[in-house]
């Protein structure tokens, strides 16, 4: 057994990261390309992305490839077409290109550099919300992502559980139509003739959902509760009404502090209801997820990038920006840019892991060395 | 609380939820009116995406909660399971053989087994189905809980073509079909006109280039109406065209069947009452088990 010359780059098969960790992930880079428009943070973003995403592909898939278009191939579209459209119906900068007469309705007026620029950010922001979700769909499993499903909603967990269970066996339904009504001499010709395909197979997946619910009722299923208790319900009512008023006072009135503590208090009752709820279902769960320190890693690196973007701290003006009047270089605060290096944390946990692990040779096959 | 009380309650979640889903679908016509108000105008125009995005995400945690609550028995919960299971399996033959423009086969079965299983069924049929493809196809992305949301409104609503139907006197009847089919192409373009708010803010811009001195809430919507017609219409009236022909043409055996089953379904399981005298019975009954005939058999 030898080790091979190895360099950091030598990432492939690292560690499995938890479904909730990914999903911190997530919500951190959502978070940056929601909040901000400047270039210096999006480009940094975006950056990051593509390097948890190039390191992703190097890891064994667990979910699923992306199905048509790849991310980057995805921005290659996008982005000169939000730029296109921007400045075909936003006539605002001092960089004028050319005009179009200003009586044509929308499109007519004056054609700006700075509202190009805009488009283009907007692009690019959309480029790398679809590549974080890319990298999410590769990493995540479906059995995982079922188990991520809160125990308040149970019930819905239990419909996804079997729906996800007869898609095979529905596909496979599928095809024994099909053969049984071609050697009938059935052919397709027209929406019409999908009636003898599709009646039989909604017929007989009824016929299943039929025998399901007795074996489950047999075995003693008990689904979720018949209604919400009172105080439950009134917390709901309370907390969405809540919510509904400090909308309206933040957008409609302007007043700030009290639409957005209304909206706290209505959040906070809508989750103690939602909390209540998930306390009443027990859960077991088979051959469930660990999470294990390299989970913590990646969460505590999404929670510093979020917090550097959310948190009113000095230099966070930079994050809003806006090309118009006229484009000026944006400002970028160090310690914001720092705060990003958080969304590298998946990276960095498969790098930890090959220099822990590194990769040997063993009679042809290459695999990771372990310490167990 | 009374059963009036409950009811009413229940009626105040499904009306606030829609009204604070609303509210944050249409945000994009709100940013003038923040931008206005607000003393900095760009930072909280542009946190608005974001924090509608979660009151969106609350409000629909919320719907589901009220909505699963149909989902208590076997046979409901075994019923959605599999209804999902085939439309997920329309969507995934739909995705590796796409149709044209905006065309999707799952919309007909949200449709007929909201009309005949009822709103709450309805919603949840529309919000699993494109949870489970979603999960199937790779298809998870931003787009995801606007689409649940929206899916769950074509279930959610749908019951209220009964009484037009039967106001009409056409249930059961080719108006029934056709009033289906109606609601069917109307939520064709719908579903479109609500699925291109989510990112129309991306493609136009921030705040404070909609919102002016003259510019108010008319030129917003006039703005998205050019974004609309330039982008989706054609591709959303292909979808409608193809949700009213599918309703068309499979509509009234679709509808026999699901209401058959629906009868089907309606068996109440009652745990029997103890009856002591035939527990005692089996007790004093010799019962052998497979081991014990086994072992009864060894010489």
């Amino acid at each position: 057994m030898s080790a091979p010359r190895r360099s950091s780059l030598d990432i492939d098969g690292g560690p499995v990261i938890h479904g909730a960790a990914w999903g911190c992930w997530l919500v951190a880079v959502l978070v940056w390309a929601a909040l901000t428009r400047n270039p210096w943070y999006l480009g940094v973003t975006l950056a990051w992305v593509a390097a948890v995403s190039w390191a992703a592909q190097r890891q064994p898939l667990l979910g699923r490839a992306a199905p048509l278009w790849s991310p980057w191939r995805f921005g290659l579209v996008v982005v000169p077409l939000a730029a296109l459209f921007n400045a075909l119906t936003v006539h605002v900068g001092s960089a004028t290109l050319f005009r179009l007469p200003a009586a044509w309705p929308l499109i007519g007026g004056a054609y700006t550099v700075e509202a190009l620029v805009y488009g283009a950010l907007n692009g690019v922001a959309l480029t790398v919300i679809f590549a974080a979700f890319t990298v999410v769909n590769r990493m995540v499993s479906l059995r995982a992502i079922v188990q991520l499903i809160p125990r308040t909603y149970y019930p819905v967990a239990v419909v996804a559980a079997i729906a996800i269970t007869f898609v095979p066996v529905t596909l496979r339904q599928w095809q024994q139509i099909r053969e049984a009504q071609a050697v009938r001499g059935h052919r397709l010709r027209g929406v019409r003739s999908w009636l003898p395909l599709w009646l039989p197979l909604l017929t007989g997946g009824l016929e299943r959902a039929l025998q399901l619910a007795e074996a489950m009722t047999a075995r003693g299923f008990a689904g979720g509760e018949a209604a919400i208790p009172p105080r439950r319900q009134a917390a709901l009512v309370s907390g969405l009404a809540a919510v509904l008023v400090g909308l309206l006072l933040r957008t409609v009135w302007g007043q700030h502090g009290a639409g957005a503590l209304l909206m706290l208090a209505g959040a906070g009752a809508i989750g103690w209801a939602l909390w209540q709820t998930g306390r009443v279902h027990p859960r077991t769960r088979y051959r469930p997820e660990r999470w294990q320190g390299h989970d913590w890693a990646v969460a505590a690196g999404a929670l510093i990038a979020a917090a550097g973007c959310l948190l009113p701290l000095p230099g966070q003006v930079s994050l809003f920006f806006t090309p118009y009047p006229a484009w000026a270089w944006p400002d970028f605060a160090p310690w914001l840019g720092a705060a990003s290096w958080g969304l590298l944390a998946p990276l960095a946990v498969w790098m930890a892991a090959a220099e822990a692990h590194p990769l040997v040779k063993d009679e042809g096959r290459t695999m990771r060395q372990s310490h167990d | 609380m009374s059963a009036r009380g409950a009811a009413w309650a229940r009626g105040a979640i499904y009306a606030l939820t829609t009204l604070v889903g609303v509210v944050a679908f249409l945000y994009p016509f709100w940013l003038p009116a923040v931008a206005q108000h607000s003393g900095g105008g760009m930072a909280h125009a542009q946190d608005a995406p974001l924090l509608l995005t979660i009151l969106v995400g609350l409000a629909f945690a919320v719907l589901l909660l009220e909505v699963q609550t149909a989902a208590v028995s076997a046979k409901t919960v075994a019923l959605l399971g599999v209804l999902v299971a085939i439309n997920s399996v329309l969507r995934f033959a739909d995705a590796a053989l796409p149709g044209p423009g905006g065309f999707s086969p799952i919309f007909v079965l949200i449709i007929l087994g909201g009309y005949v299983f009822g709103p709450r069924l309805g919603f949840l049929l529309g919000v699993m189905t494109l949870f489970v493809s979603g999960l199937i196809t790779g298809g998870v992305g931003p787009w995801l809980p606007y689409q649940m949301f929206t899916a769950g409104w074509v279930g959610l609503a749908v019951p209220l073509c009964r009484p037009l139907a039967r106001g009409l006197g056409q249930t059961g009847k080719l108006g029934e079909v056709l009033i289906l089919g109606g609601y069917g192409a109307l939520w064709g373009l719908l579903f479109g006109v609500i699925m291109n708010l989510w990112f129309w803010p991306f493609a136009v811009g921030s705040a404070d280039q909609h919102w002016t001195p003259g510019l108010g809430l008319w030129p917003t919507v006039q703005r998205y109406a050019l974004f609309y017609v330039a982008t989706s219409l054609l591709w959303d009236v292909v979808r409608g065209v193809g949700n009213l022909a599918l309703i068309l043409f499979f509509g009234r055996a679709v509808l026999r069947v699901l209401t058959r089953f629906q009868q089907r379904f309606a068996y109440a399981y009652t745990p029997a009452a103890p009856q002591p005298a035939l527990a005692r019975e089996l007790r004093s009954r010799p019962v052998s088990s497979p081991g014990q005939a086994v072992a009864e058999s060894r010489p």
